[in-house]
């Protein structure tokens, strides 16, 4: 949408020319996002084009940028590393800038001895965990990887990553923010307030952690964090993480202190009964469901293939149809890989005793050539770096994440297999998606700090390349959505995505009917304090006055 | 191929911007995680991998247009390769280098041709160098070594100096010293001299796909005649064009080898012994066209398919380049057999190299951002506390040097080839 010079002219005088565009394909490049061809009109790939796309490099360039957008009611929409559709702009008629927040890309301290590290939006988990490791510390990468953004982990979104389970959420690992509210005012958390440094988001100062993330954050639609504290971890591995071998598969070599397995289980009860009875011992460093990501009719093939620094898709297709790795693929088929990092060498031989007898109680198991010296080295890089994410894109450059509802591991083992007959029923209606088997379901072993209370989300791989392959895929969100009110289960990630191509009248009607309206009316006050132009989008929800069940905040 | 065949590598991409980083496994500080020198320089999103397939489906798609803007953001990119590498770290169904190149191609074919390219390639098409030198004088580093002339004898083996071993005078001593080790190893070869002519690897790389046909078809058409079956060259881009871009487009079957590569074979078999001590501390530089690029070609024509319903395969399978299978231990072995030389690491190596910033046609047409990026590369190899950075490739070397007379590092600059003379 054309807009007035002056705004544009305003911005270049603050950023200069040079960090700033209004080139059409540079936009494009910005429009461009993953999952938009699953709510967009005509399935484009296209989110809305910004405005304009500009590139700060400090929060005071922040702040002014956010005061001229006050000033012609301009919407604003930061990005750091990241992608998703919920990046780029909402809606096409409400001109957007896109603060795109690379330049601003600073490691500002590593406080070795109170584990706090201070950072800028566009340091990267690898970077800081490359930093700090160097001090024996370590950060909770989430789930995403090691090519996100800290500060956009920690502030907007869940935060949650396969060394949760010992580390902690990013969002509750946030220990300070510094964030310019759509309005242009820089607020600082907790004891930053108050002149006491970085390492409490809670006070003395105000606390507005409940304010600016909640459980899902604001992504992106509550003004921009420039700066954030983030609490570390002990890491009792090298100093420098030394990887061995060709692309791709890299390999970490296993030091006497570590141990690297993938266990197998009978059953979803004996799941649950292994994950409890491995969190009531604390043991383990890193616990996820990683390679299912694959199917587990195919993660075998797959990841064999993998290791191969020559080996295709076409290998992978071969090696599906060997009977033995067909075997192995019932061997592994519920399973799940951990990580036990000792102190010392005594002490990780202990968690391997307690281990060997959780198993031995459970019926759990080794998977056998998962666990040999190459695919653990494997296994041991890839969950310590989190460097091999994108393999989520792998089949065919779309994948979409269903289910991923989080709870206690009797809710897990019970929403699993309906996810997985679910999945199943449509890969067998349309061969739209791929067909890998009805149990793709990955995730961590901790959605909340510390573990006990987690959750796994289906890999639906589809084309993006394909129409009737993505709209096999959205046709699956709404049959995941179906499936879970007809199982009286909360809806998941499929419905977190579509609500992004919805209108607002439609997704305040939603809101209206959620069990807590409360929430998204105190969200709404905040908004009206905060963002009172309403220039952030509604990837920070709320609801309208009068709409939803009356409490004492739907009336003030 | 067509910019159109690379659609569906744009439509499934997934903007994870894996193709700005060295492959993560290998990232060791904050400082030398970044791999994508243009996006360092260009800084939007467009200056990288993901963002120029988003350009070539933006322009395909009529949404946009060629602006000065997106061609500097097509252009100024040294093609270096490090975001094939980690894209495919994950990526079966992704050309990211190749889409960039046809999409360059693609650019120069609609006349959008940056203006600072044109006396280079004047110089190409009429004194078949791009160095802008007279043609003459291209054999001159040759004269009194009594090398036998392949435009008038044969031997099966040429050494192909390339341009700027030939023209630049810092560096010609290197194809004296290459030519030194060829002979004590008893090698029957000879050279073209001044009827030598530019691999044409460099106009390929800035979209002048025409201009490397010409130099490709008068250099193989030179050989045939000279009986040629294998040729040598100390130079990393040659090697390149002629390993891999001849290979693809001409469908040559010429043997080719890199100076690194007979060296470490003749120290194996015992027929080179070095013997002098070389007392430095240096770190090696891999040459983007002779590490992640210099992997053997292998002839592929085929079709994509589709295998379990939607993931994507191919008839017959695709060869998967990914940097694996690149030039790295033949160097490094002709460094740890120099007596007194002590060998160290930078952080980005191998596959996840840096690039010096000369490639592309970047040494050329946009010589601050070339610099600029070899400064960088500098810092890195400053930081491991050698003395000298080396390297096998001369247009590496050059914008080294040049980085190093504008910069604040103080490091040797030094050919590899050199330095094997040096212990002889």
């Amino acid at each position: 949408m054309e807009i007035s010079r002056d705004a544009y002219r305003a911005i270049e005088d603050i950023v200069g020319a040079e960090n700033i565009s209004d080139d059409p394909a540079f936009l494009d490049s910005y429009a461009f996002q993953w999952l938009a061809e699953l709510v967009r009109p005509e399935n484009s790939h296209y989110m809305p084009r910004p405005w304009a796309v500009v590139l700060p490099a400090t929060t005071e360039e922040v702040q002014a940028i956010h005061r001229v957008c006050n000033k012609y009611g301009i919407k604003i929409k930061p990005i750091s590393t990241g992608w998703y559709h919920w990046a780029a702009p909402m809606k096409d008629n409400e001109p957007t800038i896109q603060i795109d927040l690379r330049r601003m890309d600073k490691i500002i301290s590593i406080d070795e001895k109170n584990m706090v590290a201070v950072v800028e939006p566009y340091v990267t988990c690898a970077q800081l965990q490359a930093e700090v490791m160097k001090l024996g510390l370590n950060i909770n990468i989430i789930g995403a990887g090691c090519s996100t953004s800290i500060v956009a982990s920690a502030s907007t979104y869940f935060g949650a990553g396969p060394s949760s389970y010992y580390m902690g959420n990013n969002s509750d690992n946030l220990l300070g923010q510094e964030w310019v509210t759509p309005a242009g005012d820089v607020v600082l958390t907790g004891s930053l307030s108050s002149d006491c440094g970085w390492f409490c988001g809670e006070g003395p100062g105000p606390s507005l952690r409940g304010v600016t993330r909640g459980n899902m954050g604001s992504r992106g639609g509550l003004g921009t964090y420039t700066k954030c504290a983030i609490k570390l971890a002990p890491w009792h591995g090298a100093a420098v993480l030394e990887p061995q071998g060709p692309p791709p598969a890299y390999r970490l070599p296993i030091p006497e202190n570590t141990r690297v397995y993938t266990i197998g289980v009978p059953s979803w009860d004996a799941f649950a009964e292994t994950y409890l009875n491995i969190y009531d011992n604390e043991i383990g460093y890193i616990f996820h469901r990683q390679f299912n990501l694959a199917g587990a009719d195919l993660a075998p093939a797959l990841w064999l293939t993998y290791l191969r620094p020559d080996g295709t898709m076409n290998d992978v297709e071969t090696a599906s149809k060997d009977p033995e790795m067909q075997k192995l693929a019932d061997e592994g088929r519920i399973s799940f890989q951990i990580i036990l990092q000792g102190r010392s060498v005594d002490e990780v031989k202990l968690q391997d005793k307690i281990l060997d007898a959780i198993m031995a109680k459970t019926g759990a198991y080794k998977v056998g050539r998962f666990c040999e010296q190459d695919f653990a080295e494997f296994t041991h890089m890839y969950l310590q770096r989190l460097g091999h994410k994108h393999c989520n894109f792998i089949w065919v450059g779309g994948y979409m994440g269903s289910w991923m509802q989080a709870g206690i591991p009797d809710f897990v083992k019970n929403y699993s297999p309906v996810a997985i007959d679910g999945f199943y029923r449509d890969q067998k209606q349309s061969d739209g998606l791929v067909q890998c088997g009805g149990d793709a379901l990955m995730g961590c072993g901790s959605s909340i700090s510390g573990g006990g209370y987690f959750g796994f989300e289906q890999f639906v791989s589809y084309d993006p390349n394909d129409k009737a392959s993505v709209q096999a895929c959205v046709k699956h969100m709404y049959d995941a959505i179906d499936d879970c009110k007809a199982n009286g289960i909360p809806l998941g990630k499929e419905y977190i995505y579509l609500m992004i191509g919805w209108p607002d009248e439609q997704i305040w009607n939603d809101f209206s009917k959620a069990p807590q309206t409360f929430v998204l009316h105190f969200q709404r006050k905040i908004k009206e304090h905060f963002d009172p132009r309403e220039l952030g989008d509604r990837n920070y929800p709320w609801l309208p006055k009068g709409m939803g069940q009356p409490n004492f905040i739907t009336q003030s | 191929m067509a910019l159109e065949d690379f659609r569906a590598d744009a439509m499934r991409c997934t903007r994870c911007a894996y193709c700005k980083w060295i492959p993560f496994d290998h990232v060791k500080s904050w400082k030398y995680a970044k791999g994508c020198p243009s996006i360092e320089a260009g800084k939007f999103h467009s200056y990288s991998a993901g963002g120029r397939l988003v350009t070539a489906l933006s322009l395909m798609d009529g949404r946009s247009t060629v602006t000065p803007a997106v061609e500097d953001s097509v252009f100024k990119c040294t093609m270096c390769g490090l975001c094939d590498v980690s894209c495919k770290l994950c990526r079966y169904d992704m050309e990211p280098l190749a889409a960039m190149s046809e999409l360059r191609a693609t650019l120069v074919e609609d006349g959008h041709v940056p203006a600072q390219v044109e006396p280079i390639l004047k110089s190409l098409r009429t004194e078949f160098n791009m160095l802008q030198k007279p043609r003459a004088e291209r054999g001159n580093w040759a004269k009194e070594l009594g090398l036998k002339d392949l435009s008038k004898e044969q031997a099966e083996v040429v050494f192909h100096a390339g341009c700027r071993y030939s023209f630049d005078g810092d560096l010609g001593h290197v194809a004296k010293a290459s030519v030194k080790i060829l002979k004590q190893a008893g090698l029957d070869f000879g050279i073209m001299g001044e009827n030598e002519s530019c691999c044409g690897g460099r106009a390929h790389t800035m979209g002048h796909r025409k201009d490397m046909h010409t130099r490709a078809t008068h250099n193989l058409t030179a050989w045939k005649k000279a009986g040629v079956k294998t040729i040598v060259t100390p130079c990393s881009d040659c090697y390149h064009a002629f390993k891999r871009l001849y290979a693809s487009t001409e469908g040559s079957e010429i043997q080719v080898l890199h100076m690194v590569e007979i060296v470490d074979q003749l120290l194996k078999d015992g027929k080179l012994k070095l013997t002098k001590a070389v007392n430095k501390k240096v770190t090696y530089h891999d040459p983007c066209h002779l590490g992640r690029q210099g992997e053997p070609f292998v002839a592929w024509n085929g079709v994509e398919k589709k295998i379990f319903g939607q993931a994507v395969a191919y008839e017959p399978a695709r060869p998967r380049y990914n940097g694996a299978f690149g030039i790295y231990e033949a160097p490094r072995n002709i460094l740890k057999a120099i007596p007194g030389l002590q060998f160290v690491e930078m952080e980005r190596i191998k596959e996840s190299a840096w690039c010096c910033g000369s490639g592309g046609g970047c040494k050329e047409t946009y010589p601050d951002f070339a610099l600029s990026t070899a400064n960088q590369r500098l810092d890195e190899a400053q930081s491991t506390g050698a003395d000298a950075i080396v390297s096998a490739c001369p247009w590496c070397e050059r914008n080294f040097l040049d980085a190093n007379q504008e910069g604040a590092s103080k490091l040797e600059v030094l050919d590899i080839i050199a330095l094997v003379e040096q212990a002889l």
